[in-house]
């Protein structure tokens, strides 16, 4: 997570207008939803590389690092989509055509569905992405509980990692009924602090004038037309590359 | 006779669960000084200053802003938090927004300023601290010492009449502290009145004008730095040590008259020192 944001803060478009990055990510996805997944998938799925990348300059690995956990689930699932199980003479376990061919279209789709988030993710800092949910007319109280949520994940990763690393220098994880009477009193330790930080947290806010909500500037970027209907013209290219290798496949 | 800016007067505090943390106490503030409360870990410093922005009300006695007892309904602590600033000793307890610029901007907007406003004062509070270049960071990338500083700027956007640090050195750097202090002396200069807790009595003698000595709840002396300082009992009963540079300054027989006498800078001191040694012919041999 630390990984994802530390690209998301530093890549060259972080400083991009979040929409341009948005929309034609999210386009894509919506593309990957509908269109026969076999054409239109890997060329998402390669575009999206490729714009992260090469485009972005987000280092390959951090990437793939990304795509690896849903990967892990299709790996898990999606094989059980390919046999079917027969009850005719005995118990019998069989490779289904048309199983196989909903396995590779679920892999295809999800893999391309997922490349777009994982663009979005590595280079749009999750500031701007709220921003634009407040634009977008998202209730106050839920934007205020996404953005303290966001910045108190550090502060308390922090601190477990450091509560973890004075168990560790006293032998807590010797054993395995010792790590868990270790993990125990972190994790109830860490909820405690929690209490304390949002009560010294209402005190710091009302010093400087808290009255029930968390107002803050907006950012000062510009929307650059140009960029979005690049972003655009790509999709559609895309969308009808997709619809073309279709007709020729079937 | 001038009225003060804030003042205590015979304040008790006990919280929840009946703990008395603070009796029979009493404190001045006075327009465009800077104050330290010095006190040993445990003397009350924090729940001092939490009252000096209404945080907490007393369980007795009252706190007089322009010599009026404070009221504590929501219009009158609004308007005193405008006038006084608070920072937290951890800069993690105050910043919650995900970027330097928009956690300043927070006081500043809750002010009711426009959006134009409030840039300018974001801009001047972290030019102020000079930390404009940290203005897009998020604030989690930030080390502890800028921390800090963001966490100043965002009371500082608000322009307070009184700003109240709580242990502002505290977990700095040497540099880090040289740093802050001369963006607190700036500050000063530009007409902020100051109040820092701290239990270096270092920090009090070199920099305050003025020194509280708290101890075990409540103020046992509040007066001019080096009057209260040279009062080696008043010390040791508050559990704290004399400054190294007053004890050498006595040593020297330096006369430490006026409010910022010189011989309260080190370099004056040891430039003293030297002067002596070579005066009496005493020489330090090279290893």
């Amino acid at each position: 997570m630390q990984a994802i944001d530390h690209h998301a803060w530093t890549n060259r478009w972080r400083d991009w207008h979040p929409a341009e990055k948005l929309l034609p990510a999210g386009s894509l996805l919506i593309l990957t939803l509908i269109l026969p997944p076999l054409s239109s998938g890997p060329l998402v799925l390669g575009s999206m590389a490729w714009a992260t990348v090469r485009g972005a300059g987000v280092p390959a690995r951090a990437l793939l690092n990304v795509l690896a956990a849903p990967a892990a689930f299709l790996v898990a699932g999606v094989p059980f989509l390919a046999v079917s199980v027969h009850f005719a003479d005995g118990l019998g376990l069989y490779w289904s055509p048309d199983g196989l061919r909903l396995a590779l279209d679920t892999t295809v789709r999800a893999l391309a569905a997922v490349s777009c988030l994982a663009f979005l993710t590595l280079t749009t800092p999750l500031t701007d992405l709220i921003a634009l949910l407040r634009r977008l007319g998202i209730p106050a109280g839920l934007i205020e509980l996404i953005l303290l949520v966001y910045r108190l994940i550090f502060v308390f990763a922090e601190r477990a990692l450091t509560g973890r690393r004075a168990q560790t220098a006293r032998l807590g994880y010797v054993r395995f009924d010792r790590s868990l009477r270790s993990v125990g009193g972190l994790a109830s330790n860490l909820f405690q602090r929690a209490l304390h930080q949002a009560r010294r947290m209402e005190i710091g806010l009302a010093a400087r004038g808290y009255t029930g909500e968390l107002r803050v500037l907006g950012s000062e970027r510009a929307l650059s037309w140009p960029r979005l209907m690049m972003g655009m013209t790509l999709v559609a290219l895309i969308g009808l590359m997709g619809e073309w290798l279709a007709r020729g496949l079937s | 006779m001038t009225v003060s800016l804030l003042a205590i007067l015979g304040l008790e505090y006990r919280y929840p669960g009946q703990i008395v943390a603070l009796r029979d106490l009493n404190l001045t503030i006075e327009r465009g000084r800077k104050l330290a409360l010095l006190g040993a870990n445990g003397s009350g410093k924090t729940t001092l200053l939490l009252h000096l922005n209404g945080t907490f009300q007393p369980t007795g006695g009252a706190a007089l802003l322009d010599g009026q007892p404070a009221r504590y309904d929501r219009r009158s602590l609004n308007h005193w938090r405008r006038r006084v600033g608070l920072v937290l000793q951890e800069p993690d307890d105050q910043l919650f927004a995900a970027t330097v610029e928009q956690d300043v901007s927070f006081g500043p907007l809750n002010l009711g300023l426009s959006e134009a406003e409030t840039r300018t004062r974001v801009r001047e509070a972290l030019e102020a601290l000079r930390i404009a270049p940290l203005a897009v960071r998020a604030t989690h990338t930030l080390s502890f010492g800028q921390k800090k500083r963001v966490a100043i700027a965002g009371v500082l956007a608000m322009r307070p009449e009184l700003l109240v640090l709580d242990e502002p050195t505290a977990g700095l750097d040497a540099h880090g502290v040289t740093h802050l202090l001369s963006a607190l002396q700036r500050l000063h200069d530009a007409g902020t009145t100051l109040v820092f807790s701290t239990h270096d009595a270092e920090l009090a003698y070199s920099w305050a004008d003025q020194v509280a000595v708290l101890h075990e709840g409540t103020v046992l002396a509040q007066g001019e730095t080096t009057a209260v300082l040279e009062n080696r009992d008043l010390l040791s009963r508050a559990r704290l040590k004399p400054p190294l540079l007053l004890e050498l300054a006595q040593a020297l027989g330096v006369q430490q008259n006026g409010a910022d006498p010189p011989s309260r800078s080190r370099e004056v001191l040891l430039a003293l020192l030297r002067a002596r040694l070579r005066g009496a012919d005493l020489q330090i041999p090279d290893r």
